[in-house]
Order: C-alpha cells, then structure tokens, then sequence
C-alpha cells in the first residue's frame, strides 16, 4: 500500500488549536443554559394561558346595581330599566347568544344562603343579575364590552372572571415579553462573542489565510473551516449548556407542582416544548456557524 | 488563449504602501504566453513588489493590469480567486504552513480547487517522489532542511500545472545538484506552455540560462535580451 495512504488530512486552519475555543464553548454554554431556563418559561407560561383561557366558561354575568333614590318604587322602576337597557344592548352583540335576566324569585334563591326566607327584594338595595350565554368561538372583547354596557347603563356592570384573568394574562404577556427580550439579547450576546473571536482568530491566522488566497481559495473555503468548527463548538457547547440546564429545570417545575390547585401549577411543559428545548444544541449551533462564516466573509473583504 | 497573446499585461503602473513614495513607476510591460523571464534588479529595487502584484496579491496603485486577459482593476473577489489558480508561486521564504506535514502543504493548491482526494493523493506522491522527498512526506517544515522546504515550496507551485510560474529566488537554499534539477523543471514546465517569471541574484543561472531580464533600476523597469546582457557583461569583464 502506498505510504501517502496512511496521511490523515489536517485542516488547513489550525483552528483546534485557537486558546479562544474553551472561552467560546464556555460563553455558548451558559448561553445555552440561560436560553434553556427562559425558554422552559416562556413555553410554561404559554400553557398557562392556554389552560387559564380553555377553563374559562362560555358565560358572564352582568350586574345592575339598584338606584339610589328615596322614593322605593321609582328606584325599582329605575333599575329595571337600566336593566332593561342592559338586555337589549347584549342582544345586540356578537358572540351572545342568550341573555336571561334573573327573575325575582331566581334573585331571592341566591342570596337566600345568606338571608334566609322571606326576603322582600323590594326593600333591599339588591343589584339585578343578567345571565349571558356566550358562542363557543366568540371573540370578545370583553374590557371593551364592558365600557359599552357602562355606557349604556351607567348602573351595569360586567362580572366576568375573564376580567379578573385579563390582567394575570397581560401580567403573563409581560412576563413572555421579558423573556422574549431575554432570548433575544442572549442569542446576541453570543453571536457578539462569537464575532469577536472570529474577527480575533482570522487576525492571528492572517498569515495562513494570505497563502490560502494565493492559492486560489475563495472566501467561502475559509469561511466554511470557521463554520465547521464554530459549528462543532456551537453544538458541544450546546449540550453541554442543556445539560445543566435540564435539572434546574425539572426542580423549578417540581416547586411549580407542589402549589397545588394554584395558578402556577397550571405552568407545566409538553412533550413538543421538550422538544424544543433539547433542540437548543442544534440551534446554537447554526448561530455560531452563521455567525462565524458571514463574520468571516465580511472580514476578509476589508482586510485583504 | 493565443501563442503571442500576452498572459500579464501592465500599463503605467505603480505601486506605493500607504502614502509612502512609489516603489514601482511607470511600469509597462507585455509577459508573452510560454515565456521566460528573469527578474533582476538590487535589494529593495522592487522585486517582490512587481511579484505580488503578478501574483495577484495587490492591485496597482495605478495603472491598469491584465492577468490572462482579465482587468484586475476590474476583478471582483471570485474573478480574482480563479485567476490565481492559474498561477505557482514559489516564496523566497517559502511560506509554508507550519502545521501541516509536506504532503498536505503540497496538496494545498489542489484542495483549494476541490480536488477528489484520490486524485491529490495521487499527483502529490509522484511529484514528491520526483523532488525526491517522499520520505519525508509526514514531517513537517520545522524538521526539514532549508533545502528540502524549497522543494516543498516548488512542488507545491507545481504542483497544479500552473500556467504562470513565479518563483522568488527559487534556488537560493538549495545546492547546485538541486538548483539544477530545479531549473530543469522550471524549463520544462516552460516547454510545455507555462510561463516562467524567477527573481534571482545569482549571475551563474542567468548566464546558464539564455532568458531575457526583466530588470529593476530605479523604480522602472528595464527588458534586457540576453544577447545584450552578454555583450554588458563582456565590456564589464574588459
């Protein structure tokens, strides 16, 4: 057998060898690691609203509260108008399918719990309640709905759990928009670093680069030894990031668990976030090559 | 590309670095396809500077220059690229990779270009074996002798049948046995259509070798036959 057999081709880069390797594997796994914890977040709070949003029922409930006046029957007339007001305003509105006001003595069942037989409504400053049914699609908007119907009737108003949820739900919107930001400035911090030690790495490698050129090595052959090992580096540091990642992971979701029937327990991940998340490897790597190859190409035109 | 079809063609050109004086001026000068040239001239006359931009490595500082045919003023990166493809050079320091054993340095060229690796495989261990060093095939630079790395450094010029040879003091570290196998090649690669440029100070080749001069005085440049060249030398001698 030919002797020239047993040659091992090397890569033409000595780029192994580069003292900038450990700090860029290192960078690329905290990176990882902290994309990893944000993400599990972000994905976990996404099931939390999709959960919040699924238990709320296709209903709501509007109260009339009684007028003030010191003549009893013309307060009650009153009400009943606002009441009646109230109705023909939600009759009116796509996505209610079914407005019921409660009768008198529907009113008299619920607050007799509390104060016992024999009520006589009309001497109580009791607030009138109206049932709503809404379709099973409907999109409302359920802050603006409500200042429609105040400003039907200034005595109604909307007692919607979905109401109460909103505001969780922007607090969770915000809470995906900080970690969104998160991701965004760790995926440039790491690019950033990447940048730097390419541009750092072609400066020391000019030499090697110089004769490449002269050879007749276009741009893209250098810049495709700096993917490959930016490449290489992406992904170890990827897994490597994953892997301390995962346990802080599964701890924070098991102090999640035990707040039972909590709002927080509801922050769970599913299979295809997991998936995502074990993708992360894979991720950092295509970032790191990118990076490194277009970094290069940009480079080696303004420097030779 | 035609027999009398210039391969490197310079109108008034000239070259400075940064905002220095001109190295070069003036320059003007037709390199005919299958030629052979020595470049000649003092230290610092310019010799290297004339080599790089034959090599592609800078453009002219003005003037316009053709390589086979092509505006460099004009080339963009890729054009570039593959024009030095066509183009050996051999370094006078020999600019070898430092890492890479003498197989991979002289298979460099060949990569480059995307060769099938059984191919390279097969062309790099010939010609190794024909500068006589397939013995020292996995040994890198640092362990050869200055001899040996020049003919590293000639193989890997070679070693793509280049049609434009420029080789910088190419047999300055080698003995004669060496330097005249050297010229040999040189001369035959010559014969078989390439075009050789060698900067050299040594006397004995050019008058071994009846090649005209191209020669460096004063920032221009000077084309001398060799019959004028001998009759120079005859009047210098009495």
């Amino acid at each position: 057998m030919p002797k020239s057999l047993y040659i091992s081709r090397k890569q033409e880069l000595p780029l192994k060898g580069d003292s900038t390797s450990l700090f860029l594997q290192v960078i690329i796994s905290i990176a990882v690691f902290i994309f990893a914890i944000t993400l599990s977040g972000v994905l976990s709070v996404n099931t939390m609203l999709y959960n919040w949003n699924r238990s709320i029922l296709g209903s709501l409930t509007v109260q009339i509260m009684p007028v003030n006046d010191t003549n009893k029957e013309k307060a009650a007339a009153q009400t009943l108008a606002h009441q009646e007001k109230a109705v023909e305003f939600l009759q009116n509105v796509d996505g209610i399918i079914k407005v019921t006001p409660l009768t008198d003595e529907q009113l008299k069942q619920l607050i007799q719990p509390w104060l016992g037989d024999g009520v006589n409504l009309d001497s109580l400053p009791i607030p009138r309640i109206i049932d709503v049914k809404l379709a099973p699609d409907a999109e409302i908007n359920f802050v603006d709905l409500a200042q429609k119907l105040a400003q039907t009737s200034s005595q109604a108003s909307v007692d919607n759990h979905k109401l109460w949820l909103s505001k969780l739900i922007r607090f969770a919107d915000g809470l995906k928009l900080i970690a969104s930001t998160v991701l965004f400035l760790v995926t440039i911090i790491t690019s950033g670093a990447i940048f730097y030690t390419t541009r750092m790495s072609l400066g020391l490698h000019r030499n090697i680069i110089e004769i490449l050129h002269i050879m007749g090595a276009k741009d893209t052959y250098v810049a495709q030894q700096y993917g490959k090992r930016m490449a290489f580096l992406g992904f170890c540091g990827g897994c490597l990031g994953l892997f301390f990642a995962v346990p802080v992971i599964f701890f924070i979701s098991s102090l999640a668990v035990q707040i039972e029937g909590g709002i927080i327990s509801e922050a769970s991940l599913s299979f295809g976030d997991w998936i995502t998340i074990f993708s992360l490897p894979l991720f950092s790597m295509f970032i790191a090559m990118l990076t490194a190859y277009y970094t290069v190409k940009r480079t080696l035109q303004k420097m030779l | 590309m035609g027999e009398n079809t210039n391969i490197i063609e310079m109108h008034n050109v000239g070259i400075r670095y940064d905002q220095g004086p001109e190295i070069l001026s003036d320059i003007k000068l037709g390199l005919k396809k299958g030629s052979f040239h020595f470049l000649t001239g003092k230290s610092g006359a310019g010799k290297t500077s004339l080599l790089s931009m034959m090599y592609l490595a800078q453009k002219p500082s003005r003037g316009s220059m053709s390589v086979f045919g092509k505006n460099i003023n004009f080339a963009n990166r890729d054009n570039l690229a593959a024009l030095r493809r066509r183009i050996g050079v051999v370094f006078q320091d020999f600019r070898l990779l430092a890492h890479l054993n003498a197989f991979d340095n002289v298979a460099l060229p060949l990569r480059v270009c995307g060769m099938d690796e059984r191919e390279v495989r097969k062309r790099v261990t010939e010609l190794l074996n024909w500068v006589e060093l397939d013995a020292h095939m996995q040994d890198t630079p640092d362990t050869l002798s200055g001899g040996e790395k020049q003919r590293i450094a000639i193989a890997r010029a070679v070693i793509n049948r280049p049609e434009l040879l420029l080789a910088d003091e190419p047999t300055g570290n080698v003995d004669n046995f060496i330097a005249a196998k050297l010229m040999k090649l040189f001369v035959e690669l010559n014969k078989l259509g390439t075009t050789v440029v060698i900067a050299t100070h040594s006397d004995k080749l050019i008058n071994d070798f009846a090649y005209p001069r191209l020669h460096l005085q004063n920032r221009h440049l000077h084309i001398i036959q060799p019959a004028h060249y001998s009759m120079l030398r005859e009047k210098a001698d009495a």
